[in-house]
């Protein structure tokens, strides 16, 4: 399972019309808050404990954050989870910041198939 | 403010490793102030170390509670009645809260889950810098209110050593030479030809080196 976090801001639809559009993989759970910036670095540590293999979070471009900083707050906070990763000889790549546009949704899905590629790639043996 | 800074992971694991019932215990006081032990600290330690545990195929139940202060026996104290089943309290506080708990609760096992560093000042967010080493016999009013005995390397008390150059430490070259800056500061207050003045050889007694330092105020005690 792959699980990401996204403003209303910057996915204006339901994360379910992605994965029934086939736009995003089957195992990608997306869960929309108020702002980025609400999101705490226990939230993205206990994802992974939960049984999610990667993690991503999509914000406003960080010039044009609704909330002015809200994605600014969680680019740090995906900063600190991934050092807690890399304390736990986890990749920190498996946890990552993108951003978006107001309403675009293609980063949003963009951002789902990079991590999902990026989990398969590590599945691979060798 | 007395900073600290938590540590690592790998380490704390290993100290609750074979405990099956951990309470971390944050303090509201000045570690909270540095990030390094508040409520907020407390949560993401928490996460972290049930995510570590669960990499390791291991469950160990985690509690989450942060007191005012671990400095004052009316917030330890029940711990005693409360904590005394924890196979392990992991404290966020400083070192004086670590031993004030083991101080006081017999049945507590408390662990640190911080290195105490020192006291310092917040610059700016997310940066301290240390300005007392608490050596109990304060000479800021001879050196224009910077501490040689916290700031300067060698701890010296009458001017910079031979090392000091172009206004550096030469011990940590980004590090401003304190003497550099104690006679800027006081040729600016017109004060500069006081630094004639010999300062006595100290008395190290006050700054720990006699044993643990305590103090007692007779109007304060119950």
């Amino acid at each position: 399972m792959i699980k990401g976090f996204c403003c209303n801001y910057t996915l204006s639809v339901e994360p379910e019309a992605l994965r029934s559009e086939g736009l995003i993989p089957e195992d990608v759970e997306i869960e929309r808050l108020p702002c980025t910036g609400r999101l705490e670095v226990p939230e993205i540590l206990d994802s992974f404990s939960e049984g999610a293999e990667a993690v991503f979070v999509v914000g406003c471009q960080l010039d044009k954050c609704h909330n002015l900083s809200g994605s600014r707050r969680a680019s740090k906070r995906v900063g600190q989870a991934r050092k807690i990763l890399e304390e736990l000889d986890m990749d920190p790549a498996l946890v990552e910041m993108f951003y978006a546009g107001r309403g675009e949704t293609e980063p949003v899905v963009e951002a789902a198939r990079l991590m999902a590629a990026r989990v398969s790639e590590q599945d691979q043996p060798g | 403010m007395i900073i600290a800074e938590r540590k690592t992971l790998k380490e704390l694991l290993g100290m609750i490793d074979g405990c099956s019932r951990v309470l971390i215990l944050g303090c509201r006081g000045c570690v909270a102030v540095c990030s390094a032990g508040g409520d907020k600290e407390v949560a993401i330690l928490a996460s972290a170390l049930k995510l570590g545990l669960t990499r390791r195929g291991k469950k160990i139940d985690i509690e989450q509670r942060t007191l005012v202060r671990q400095c004052d026996p009316e917030y330890i104290d029940p711990l005693n009645q409360d904590a005394a089943d924890f196979d392990a309290v992991l404290s966020m506080a400083c070192g004086v809260g670590v031993n004030f708990i083991a101080d006081r609760c017999d049945k507590v096992n408390v662990l640190p889950a911080l290195d105490t560093t020192f006291y310092g000042a917040n610059l700016s967010s997310g940066e301290w810098k240390e300005m007392c080493a608490g050596c109990g016999a304060c000479v800021l009013h001879l050196t224009g209110g910077l501490c040689p005995v916290a700031r300067c390397a060698k701890s010296l008390s009458n001017g910079p050593c031979g090392g000091s150059q172009g206004g550096r430490c030469e011990i940590h070259p980004d590090v401003a030479c304190i003497w550099q800056q104690i006679y800027d500061k006081l040729s600016g207050l017109n004060r500069s030809d006081e630094m004639k003045n010999i300062m006595p050889i100290r008395d190290w007694t006050s700054a720990g080196h006699g044993g643990p330092r305590r103090r007692i105020r007779e109007d304060l005690l119950p």
